[in-house]
């Protein structure tokens, strides 16, 4: 256990023979395009079932369970907090009171609709791993990241959006929301889990509502203990929402996706991510209601390939090689090269072609390709 | 927290989320909700939800401390109590990722569930049980043996009865001795988070045995109720136990009533 998960970089390795690896290796760089072990299509994902509001002690949730037994339930909580201004801020905007006093009320302006990284926060339980462990760490900053970082472009956007997420928690200078989402899986994680993850924490925060406020400007808050009106986190646009519901300010997503040869592979299984060359994870958004999405983050995955048994050629098998004396003395005269024998499996090593990185891209930002798809497919579920 | 319990309740006979002393919260029950698990359960009782999910019984872990003697004439059974941040009406932080809380729960679950299953059949062997709170509103230990129970029928591990748990509390002056003239008991009847902060309660779980051998010849009709468990974290005087206890294994009957209904009716599908 404890030596899985030290090596539990992108999931534990599972037991594949060198084989197998490069049998998997061969049929996904297949230069017609990959042939899945599953039999999917290269940017197709599995298939998923999904709930929201599941929750009713929560601002929102959501469930959502892969095919092959794999579920996550996300639960988001919101709390007011007060705000901290650092003493060097404050020190400093009391100096300069006097010299700026007209220009206060802009800065103070700016200042309170900044917001802070740290008020998200995100925790992460997997079965069978602490709360400490590598993996959920890195996998909730790695969701977090692109979550707060997210802010709408200017014009087009929300005017309620303005400065993404953050700007959105911020109620007064003084006061302001903190989000807690807490991510259980369910089972033990077959599959990299991240895109899972990241699929159920979207949709929790689709489903997420705000107490309305019913204070106005500088006033400590007090809200409409109506829960019916209060409002989403991620406003909809009323009117559009039946014509064209994907013209409105979305959580971001990120998507796992893996190159293999030439080829680029969406949603891979376990024993995809194997034999992979490398492991990227896309963090894409809609942020305005420009049309097109926006990257938000990219991060390499360690790909566990790296770590696999390597095969032996025959012509270095002393098993294939007869008599012992025969090996060794071919042992002796082509000394193992690491040169790579076509059919044997070679733990990948190195980078990625920057070619291969740009097709992963475009696949997932062009119009009509998968990040579109992926957002469209979550707005099917239907939220509150 | 200031409760109505103790004003309003001598009053209307009726508690703060209308329920008479009877009654059981609404309990919602299903079973194999996940795939991936041998056997799994999501049960809601009123506002309390835990989802349960058994492994095993299989092969236990090498390399643990106890090595293969571990469960040479038994199956183990491991029990993993996961309370979401999210559960309560306050987010809590917990550090290291368990609490006293959830850890006594483990304990409770993992004792009562050890001697309660016929784990001799399984002998060097693990039975894994997950169970995580979702939402938690009081009886957690109670919904939590009956999420468990559910799931280790749907794994089909052989066990002798559903054990079923309820809490049972009592309202009143529960720390002073029963007055003689005014012999009035006001008990309660699986409780709900604010009762539970406010009055002493008692968790209780019954079995009961399916005849086997002989006893299934003699076919009496009176289900035999065998108290398996009973925890008790509050005080209360020594005359008051008997009417809470009595009052929770009528609870324990309605809830078996409850569940092997959600049995029969998944086993029809």
């Amino acid at each position: 256990m404890s030596a899985q998960r030290q090596a539990s970089s992108a999931s534990q390795t599972p037991l594949i023979s060198p084989a197998e690896l490069s049998y998997l290796y061969t049929s996904l760089s297949l230069p017609d395009g990959p042939i899945r072990p599953d039999g999917r299509s290269a940017t197709q994902f599995r298939p998923l079932t999904a709930e929201t509001d599941i929750l009713p002690g929560t601002n929102g949730s959501a469930r959502v369970g892969f095919a092959d037994g794999t579920q996550a339930i996300v639960g988001v909580k919101a709390e007011v907090e007060k705000t901290v201004v650092a003493a060097e801020a404050l020190n400093l905007s009391q100096h300069t009171q006097e010299e700026y006093a007209d220009n206060e009320g802009g800065e103070g302006k700016q200042s309170s609709s900044a917001g802070h990284g740290s008020w998200v926060q995100m925790s992460i339980e997997i079965p069978g791993f602490r709360d400490d462990d590598a993996l959920p760490v890195f996998l909730s900053e790695m969701m977090r990241e692109p979550l707060v970082e997210s802010v709408a472009g200017g014009q087009g956007g929300d005017g309620e959006m303005a400065g993404g997420l953050k700007g959105r928690l911020v109620i007064n200078k003084r006061w302001h929301w903190r989000l807690y989402i807490d991510v259980l899986l369910l089972s033990q994680p077959l599959s990299y889990p991240l895109p899972l993850l990241s699929l159920t924490t979207h949709l929790a925060l689709l489903s997420t509502k705000l107490p309305k406020l019913k204070s106005k400007g500088e006033e400590d808050p007090f809200f409409d203990d109506d829960w019916n009106a209060a409002e989403y986190l991620y406003p909809r646009s009323q009117l559009k929402s039946h014509l064209s519901s994907t013209q409105q300010v979305r959580p971001p997503v990120t998507l796992l996706v893996i190159s293999v040869g030439d080829n680029v592979v969406f949603d891979p299984n376990r024993e995809e991510i194997a034999v992979a060359d490398t492991v990227l994870a896309v963090s894409v958004t809609r942020d305005t209601d420009s049309e097109g999405l926006k990257l938000l983050s990219i991060r390499t995955v360690d790909p566990p390939s790296r770590l696999t048994q390597p095969g032996v050629p025959n012509s270095e098998n002393l098993a294939t090689l007869g008599s012992t004396a025969a090996a060794e003395e071919a042992a002796l005269l082509e000394p193992s090269t690491g040169e790579e024998v076509s059919g044997v499996w070679r733990p990948r090593r190195g980078g990625v072609k920057r070619r291969t990185i740009a097709k992963m891209l475009k696949l997932v930002l062009e119009k009509g390709g998968v990040g579109e798809e992926v957002l469209e497919g979550l707005e099917g579920v239907q939220v509150g | 927290m200031p409760l109505d319990t103790s004003t309003t309740y001598p009053l209307t006979k009726l508690r703060l989320d209308g329920r008479r002393w009877n009654e059981l919260r609404l309990l919602q029950a299903q079973i194999s909700t996940n795939p991936a698990s041998s056997g799994s359960s999501y049960l809601a009782m009123g506002n309390t939800a835990i989802l349960c999910s058994v492994h095993g019984p299989a092969e236990g872990r090498r390399g643990d401390a106890s090595g293969g003697a571990a469960g040479s004439a038994g199956a183990v059974v491991e029990v993993d109590v996961n309370v979401a941040g999210f559960a309560g009406v306050d987010r809590k932080r917990r550090a290291g990722g368990s609490d006293k809380q959830s850890s006594r729960i483990a304990t409770i679950l993992r004792s009562a569930f050890q001697s309660h299953l016929h784990t001799h059949l399984y002998p060097h062997s693990t039975i894994s049980i997950h169970v995580s709170v979702l939402s938690a509103d009081g009886s957690l230990l109670a919904a939590a043996v009956n999420a468990c129970t559910l799931a280790l029928v749907d794994a089909g591990i052989p066990m002798p009865g559903l054990l079923c748990g309820c809490t049972a509390g009592m309202s009143g002056s529960a720390s002073t001795p029963r007055d003689p003239n005014n012999d009035f008991l006001d008990p309660l009847l699986d409780l709900s988070l604010p009762e539970e902060q406010e009055l002493p309660f008692l968790t209780v779980g019954t079995t009961t045995a399916v005849p086997v051998g002989e006893a299934a010849m003699v076919n009496d009709d009176e289900d035999e109720m065998k108290v398996a468990m009973l925890t008790m974290d509050s005080k209360v005087h020594c005359t008051y136990v008997e009417t809470m206890l009595a009052v929770g294994i009528d609870g324990c009957k309605q809830i078996r009533e409850i569940l092997e209904g959600v049995i029969k009716k998944s086993a029809r599908r």
